[in-house]
């Protein structure tokens, strides 16, 4: 898994690729807390497209991220989900919870 | 799209077994088993008790040495590969005992988070939301804080199944998932094994003697009479079968008397060879 | 002929027991001090809460046992000493006995009775109801994840159990010397340091930290060789306190012996 951070106004977009999976979930985690938990960015975007699986101790570090962020009242927008990323979000009924945009134009507008 | 439709996928072989020979001291139990079990399929092993499922379905999770023959899981050879490259293969397969196996001395959650906590890295809030995602796949949401001597049968099976697919496994194993449960618990946990397999496209591999339970879930059978393969192929297949063990079997007929007079004789009044071990 | 096949066979099923034990102590010991330099750290916790069973757990039942062995060796020897107007050596008679010998062995027999059962059944049950299947095919080690903490809590607990045990055995002898030979509590206890060499402690303690190890081997193994059925558990539970009622004999012998000859030479 790759990550990289591209800060904007007011927002920061990570972008992932790769697989995330139980020994680099927690290369996801860490920079996402911090973000949110000490940097406080308003809005937080994580761009998935290059992402081919994800399992559930990635999900549980977004449901992490997401929770920071209903904490410090920041935006969590994932955008970019393939189709097997998508139904694993949907098989743990998460699909609803996570503020999901189709592109990063709907993501980052205001 | 339903991916356990995808003929691409059904066509790979998740675990072939070429010639499987596995003994306890000198008694041969299995005496060279061959079959493939391709990705994405759910593979029921049927046969009667003492007919060597159970001891097919220890040695593919590596609790067995086979004495000989091959079996090849994820590219690899596990009837001889070293202990380290084994427990490898271990953290991406799940096994559901058949009385669950729970650790007593731990709480539910305790016990998913198990795997998790001896085999990744990861923090315990990360840990903690992973084995609530578990129970609630398995319908015990709620029940992490829950010893397994206050679950009844079919919630340890669940509970097991949990910790099972702590690790998001490839293959998952069942050890007869409906011995000692009534009819309605053991059709929630059959409910259970569907939902898994529509949902993870996992490759599941399930024990059982149970026929309604064996139908409703298998894509393909296998079934196995004094360890061998009496016969293999889908659901249709074996309803139509007209081998006669496989019927009598699929019909419960019970085994034949002992018509040789002779053989009768000689079973009678044979010297007694102890088992031995 | 058949006598001799028949001795032949347990004296080669005795070693392959022994060796077994061995395996398992090796590989323990390969947990505890090998291991934990190549990623697979011990488990402290779980040792530390198995310690807790073994040594605080057995406390109040210890005191009062060795309180006792400590007043009926102050009554025997007495009963000797009085002939010849020596009741002083009383403190020291309890005092030598206690350390060097029966304190590390009440102890011993008291742990066996509480822990090394406890072990083969907790064992013996996990293996009975598929547990131990279940952390083998989690890939956890099952000698790592349950055997070796208890092996490191009894090597722990039975060197600090068998001081408390020297310890109150010296009270129970000072009941009596207080009551019958002339000693205030202060006089008996320095009477009993006084006629206490290092060496006396030490040896029984070297022997206590053996018997530790020789009960959690045979406790171990007799769990991990329950085989099918419940009543294999309660089968090698017994099996586990006479076995290791016998070995820790054995290993004392052995020791006591070693002691003798290497103070003579």
């Amino acid at each position: 898994m790759q990550i990289s951070a591209r800060h904007l106004d007011k927002m920061t977009v990570f972008d992932i690729s790769g697989d995330i999976d139980l020994s680099t979930s927690p290369e996801l985690r860490k920079p996402l807390l911090r973000e949110l938990r000490e940097l406080r960015t308003p809005r937080v975007i994580l761009n998935l497209k290059a992402v081919r699986y994800i399992d559930s101790s990635g999900v549980a570090s977004l449901v992490e991220g997401l929770k920071a962020s209903r904490d410090v009242g920041s935006r969590f927008i994932l955008f970019g989900l393939n189709t097997t990323v998508r139904e694993v979000l949907q098989l743990s009924k998460l699909v609803r919870i996570f503020e999901i945009c189709e592109n990063e134009e709907q993501a980052v507008a205001p | 799209m339903d991916q356990t439709e995808n003929p691409a996928l059904q066509s790979e072989a998740m675990i072939s077994l070429r010639n499987l020979r596995v003994s306890y001291g000198d008694r041969e139990i299995l005496h060279g088993i061959s079959f493939d079990v391709m990705r994405g399929e759910t593979l029921v092993i049927l046969g009667g008790s003492g007919s060597g499922k159970s001891t097919l379905l220890r040695t593919l999770v590596g609790l067995e040495r086979p004495s000989s023959g091959e079996i090849w899981l994820k590219g690899k050879n596990i009837a001889a590969i070293s202990n380290e490259e084994m427990d490898e293969i271990r953290k991406k397969i799940g096994m559901s005992f058949q009385g669950g196996a729970l650790f007593g001395s731990m709480s539910v959650g305790e016990n998913v988070a198990l795997p998790l906590r001896e085999h990744t890295k990861l923090e315990n809030p990360t840990i903690e939301i992973i084995l609530r995602l578990k129970l609630d796949q398995v319908g015990l949401a709620g029940f992490e804080n829950y010893m397994p001597s206050q679950l009844s049968g079919g919630m340890k099976k669940r509970a097991a199944v949990a910790r099972a697919l702590a690790m998001d496994p490839e293959i998952l194993f069942f050890d007869e998932p409906s011995a000692g449960l009534d009819p309605i618990i053991a059709a929630g946990v059959d409910e259970l094994i569907l939902d898994l397999k529509k949902a993870f496209h996992m490759t599941i591999i399930v024990v059982t003697h149970e026929l309604a339970s064996a139908f409703l879930i298998a894509d393909r059978m296998v079934l196995i009479d004094k360890g061998n393969v009496v016969a293999i192929g889908t659901t249709q297949e074996m309803r139509a079968s007209t081998h006669p063990r496989v019927r009598q079997f699929l019909d419960r007929v019970p085994e034949p008397e002992v018509s040789q007079e002779l053989d009768y004789l000689q079973m009678l009044t044979e010297e007694n060879r102890r088992p031995s071990r | 002929m058949e006598l001799a096949s028949q001795i032949g066979g347990s004296v080669t099923d005795g070693l392959a027991y022994l060796g077994a034990l061995a395996r398992l102590g090796v590989r323990a010991a390969y947990f505890t001090f090998v291991a934990p330099f190549q990623g697979k750290p011990l488990r402290m916790q779980r040792a530390v809460s198995q310690a807790m069973q073994v040594g605080v757990g057995a406390l109040p039942i210890l005191s009062l046992i060795t309180f006792f062995i400590g007043l009926i060796l102050a009554l025997q020897s007495a009963y000797e000493l009085r002939k010849f107007g020596a009741l002083t050596f009383v403190a020291s008679a309890v005092a030598i006995s206690m350390t060097r010998e029966l304190g590390p062995l009440i102890t011993a027999v008291i742990v066996i009775g509480r822990s090394g059962s406890a072990f083969a059944a907790e064992i013996g049950t996990m293996k009975v109801t598929e547990e131990i299947d279940a952390l083998e095919t989690m890939a956890i080690d099952p000698i790592h994840f349950l055997v070796t903490p208890k092996f490191l809590a009894m090597v722990v607990m039975l060197p600090c159990l068998t001081t408390w045990a020297n310890f109150m055995g010296i009270l129970g002898g000072a009941l009596f010397g207080v009551a019958q030979a002339d000693f205030t509590v202060v006089t008996y206890v320095k009477a009993s340091l006084d006629a206490l060499f290092l060496r006396d402690i030490l040896s029984g303690l070297a022997k206590s930290i053996m018997f530790g190890i020789t009960i959690t081997a045979v406790g171990c193994h007799e769990g991990l060789s329950t085989g099918a059925g419940a009543e294999q558990v309660g089968r090698h539970t017994t099996r586990a306190v006479v076995v290791s009622i016998f070995l820790v004999i054995l290993v004392d012998l052995v020791f006591t012996a070693l002691f003798f000859f290497l103070s003579a030479g």
